[in-house]
């Protein structure tokens, strides 16, 4: 049985004198709240402190968070999400151009990019990747795609400014899916692409390809060919840690 | 009509410094997506050139090669 272990949990009375053991189990209840892991590691195990030991729970106010302790280390409470959103479901409406800063980081490698929208036509929607505020709109994304329309499957391999995620449906919204690999890397940035339209019933989108610049990049941004489109993004980071 | 575009979450008209640097990477994407369309264009022709020296359909050619 560990230091933290009940045996009882006690009711007093009225008039009862009360022990120094009777008010520590009082004290030692309920999670203790810490400025930081500083001030968390300084309240136990000293003189008149309590021994830390399997079971303790701790709240930290820096981060928010509830961590428990299994006897070598702190650990968080619940299961780590295998997705964070990062860039909450936006919307936009008869734009010509959306811009995405500040999503990529180093807290995550590889980012996932979800997009629903109509366009005023079926041009092609295209996406540049983004650093200060600034697309790279040089010639340095490398794409390979299929295209499956009806019996019809189609290839291509082409150098471009942009990359293409995708076209505007006519009979209800394109849904685009882009995941992302390393865009904060100093490294090549790789993308997958996979499009649904609704053309005639049914198209299919794919494209895999990089941005060869060994750049950190901080954004996208989304722009259709031509005309506008309206809908909603939402970006999520891919946990790092189970 | 200004060109509107959503800045992080915002959507707004385009400044005219914005609006020219967009229509410029207007006519560079549509060039691109052109010259893309021509290729596709000529490596289909090229292939039913050679399947109408050999009489066969596309169809009949995709039974045979897949």
């Amino acid at each position: 049985m560990g230091a933290n272990a009940q045996t009882s949990v006690p009711t007093f009375t009225a008039g009862e004198i009360l022990t120094a053991a009777n008010m520590n189990i009082s004290a030692r209840t309920g999670i203790p709240v810490f400025a930081t892991t500083v001030t968390r590691d300084a309240a136990f195990g000293s003189t008149g402190q309590k021994t830390l030991a399997e079971g303790q729970f701790a709240y930290l106010e820096d981060s928010n968070t509830t961590q428990y302790y299994d006897g070598a280390a702190w650990q968080p409470v619940g299961a780590t999400p295998g997705f964070v959103c990062v860039k909450a479901e936006t919307s936009f409406s008869g734009v010509s151009s959306i811009n995405v800063d500040n999503v990529f980081s180093a807290t995550y490698t590889n980012y996932l990019l979800n997009v629903i929208y109509d366009g005023s036509g079926t041009a092609d929607l295209t996406m540049r990747m983004r650093v200060g505020g600034v697309d790279t709109s040089t010639s340095t994304y490398n794409r390979q795609g299929i295209d499956a329309n009806g019996a019809t499957l189609t290839s291509f391999r082409t150098t471009s400014s942009s990359f293409t995620i995708g076209a505007g449906s006519t009979n209800g919204p394109s849904t685009s899916q882009v995941n992302f690999f390393m865009p904060f890397v100093v490294d090549q940035t790789t993308i997958q692409v996979y499009n649904f339209r609704s053309v005639s019933n049914g198209y299919i989108f794919f494209e895999a390809a990089q941005q060869t610049g060994a750049t950190s990049f901080d954004g996208f941004s989304l722009i259709p060919a031509s005309g506008t489109i309206t809908g909603t993004y939402s970006v999520y980071g891919y946990s790092k840690t189970v | 009509m200004a060109l509107k575009v959503n800045d992080n979450g915002i959507d707004r008209n385009m400044t005219k410094a914005e609006e020219a640097a967009h229509l410029a990477s207007l006519e560079q994407i549509q060039n691109e997506a052109t010259a893309q369309a021509e290729a596709q264009a000529a490596k289909i022709a090229a292939r039913q050139a050679v399947l109408d020296k050999l009489g066969l359909t596309a169809d009949e050619a995709t039974a045979l090669f897949g």
